[in-house]
């Protein structure tokens, strides 16, 4: 589904990922991505969805280098991607906003993103004015809609307690697995993405220092030294 | 999360821009509209005199040049300060038209429209892409280019120079000779209608799905272009729309002055016309129109006492502070004129 090979960014003189490299499979399991700060999680994100250009390396989706390809041209190809400051429409309606992506992608189904993500209590409040746990959904569902291939998802639990993140994994664990997509998700929760996802990559200093099972990463005292040690 | 009862919500939900109201409301706002239409078209004519309404003229041509700037800052985020440049340059290019190129008055309108619609498309398809400030700058920069190029003895045999062209037609412009533009009474009927099928036009632009991709672009262009949008073409269109007003009102000004000045161009009717629709209000239709006509009132009130610049700047304040949404805007949020318009239902958009 998604291919990274020997992938950089760089923000003028400082180099964000070094040489990164990474398949996910479209098999309907979470793949979660975990560092510490400024292991370059969100810049492999925007790198894959577009919205920054690497200096070097190739990303490769569906079999096709995309990496010269634009943000909308890939949403329209099926890669949907969530942000870590949630980004929604706060002057619409939860409805208004949903309503118009959907129209766009051709999707009619969008009972089935408003149940998953239980947003029908809010359809007619504007977005600026819900609590910020729902404003996350609305952003998951944002990125829901269209029925992508590829969820890219930011730190989707930021802003919520420990259970709601939990609470939401499992939410998109059980989606992934029901749609057999494949998914991105860039987490700082370490115990959810243990709990959930199928697949895990630690990044460190814009390095790729490990993939693997939950449990091979709970193992690999690489990961343990440069990131796990307090958390694990 | 954990409630998953099925909610069928889209289907207990109106879609997107629908008006809403009951079944009666639509044809009673018609009639509603239709009324003030015609009365707004003949009433004044009967009871007002010319000098009146010429200001009142003046004042809706001031409003349609707001009513461009307001759709394009309420819609897309976007400043233009560069409106004259379009609202003179349509009512020059129809003076070369029928001057130098020797057209009859209908096809040196046409000519002088698509000219102008070209070169918005062109200059938008340049500068829509820029973030809200620079583009703003690039506005004011196309229209002090255009109203400095005016002025070149190079070409003042085409434009006049600082004379400005006068516009004398013989035969007819959709069925009226000059001297009926030229008459306050008879040009007031042709400006209320053009004021409203201006207002009426971009205000379905607004309801429409258009204007839904525009405020959202506005508002978050990014999370747009990741939903899979073009970001692009819909502020160019709404870019050219605009400026479709701002051309029909600078040739129904030349057609009803007789006379094309380069002050017409200038930086001064550009800003006038952003006063005018902060004043009246963004959020719609109305609001620049009577902004521009309050405008014109204002500052014939204010020329007559000597004092124009101050008291205008004076007035400026004295609005954006009573009224900071402007004067439609300040009026609709009153509880008992909204109950009036809306029944007690509250707009929603």
């Amino acid at each position: 589904m998604l291919k990274i090979e020997n992938l950089s960014v760089s923000y003028g003189s400082v180099r964000a990922l070094s040489d990164v490299d990474l398949e996910v499979l479209g098999d309907g399991i979470l793949h979660g991505v975990i560092g510490p700060n400024g292991a370059g999680k969100s810049t492999l994100l925007d790198a894959v969805c577009g919205r920054r250009r690497p200096v070097a390396g190739t990303v490769h989706y569906r079999n096709e280098d995309i990496t010269r390809r634009s943000v909308a041209w890939r949403r329209r190809q099926g890669m949907a991607r969530s942000f870590q400051r949630t980004s929604v429409f706060q002057e619409l309606t939860v409805h208004e906003q949903l309503h118009l992506v959907a129209q766009h992608l051709g999707d009619n189904r969008l009972d089935d993103v408003i149940e998953v993500m239980d947003l029908a209590g809010y359809l007619h409040q504007k977005a600026g004015r819900i609590a910020y746990g729902v404003q996350r959904r609305v952003d998951v569902a944002l990125a829901l809609i269209g029925r992508p291939h590829l969820l890219l998802l930011d730190e989707p639990g930021a802003g919520l307690s420990a259970a709601e993140t939990l609470h939401l994994f499992e939410h998109l664990r059980d989606l992934v697995r029901e749609r057999k997509i494949a998914a991105v998700v860039v987490e700082h929760d370490v115990d959810a993405v243990f709990a959930c996802c199928g697949k895990v990559t630690v990044l460190d200093l814009g390095r790729h220092l490990a993939t693997g099972t939950p449990q091979e990463i709970r193992a690999d005292h690489r990961v343990v030294a440069a990131y796990l040690g307090t958390a694990a | 999360m954990s409630n998953r009862t099925t909610t069928a919500a889209s289907e207990r939900v109106a879609p997107l821009g629908a008006m809403g109201g009951s079944s009666l409301r639509v044809p009673l706002t018609l009639v509603a509209v239709a009324i003030v239409v015609v009365v707004g078209a003949v009433a004044p004519t009967r009871f007002a005199g010319d000098f009146v309404l010429r200001l009142a003229n003046e004042g809706l041509l001031l409003g349609m040049l707001a009513l461009s700037v307001a759709f394009l800052m309420n819609q897309a985020g976007l400043v233009a300060l560069g409106a004259a440049s379009i609202y003179g340059g349509s009512g020059l290019l129809f003076a070369i038209a029928m001057n130098d190129w020797n057209l009859p008055p209908a096809w040196a309108l046409c000519a002088a429209f698509l000219i102008i619609v070209v070169y918005a498309t062109v200059l938008g398809a340049l500068i829509v892409r820029t973030n809200p400030l620079a583009f703003m700058m690039l506005t004011l920069a196309a229209g002090e280019m255009i109203s400095h190029a005016v002025m070149l003895e190079a070409l003042r045999d085409y434009t006049g120079g600082a004379d400005g062209l006068v516009v004398s037609f013989k035969g007819t412009v959709f069925g009226m000779e000059a001297a009926d533009f030229a008459s306050p009474a008879r040009f007031w009927v042709v400006m209320w209608v053009a004021a409203w099928l201006s207002g009426l036009a971009l205000w379905a632009v607004g309801r429409s799905r258009l204007g839904a991709i525009l405020r959202a672009v506005r508002e978050n262009e990014e999370r747009m272009r990741f939903s899979g949008f073009d970001t692009y073409l819909p502020r160019l269109i709404a870019y050219v729309l605009v400026n479709i007003v701002a051309a029909v009102a600078g040739l129904l000004h030349v057609l009803n002055a007789g006379f094309v000045s380069p002050e017409s161009l200038g930086i001064s009717v550009s800003t006038n016309s952003l006063v005018a629709a902060l004043m009246g209000g963004i959020a719609g239709s109305v609001g620049p129109l009577l902004g521009g006509v309050i405008f014109s009132f204002a500052q014939d009130e204010f020329g007559a006492r000597g004092l124009t610049q101050l008291l205008t700047g004076i007035a400026i304040v004295v609005f954006i502070v009573v009224f900071p949404r402007g004067v439609v805007g300040g009026l609709s949020s009153m509880a008992w004129l909204r109950k009036l318009a809306f029944g007690g239902r509250r707009e929603t958009s």
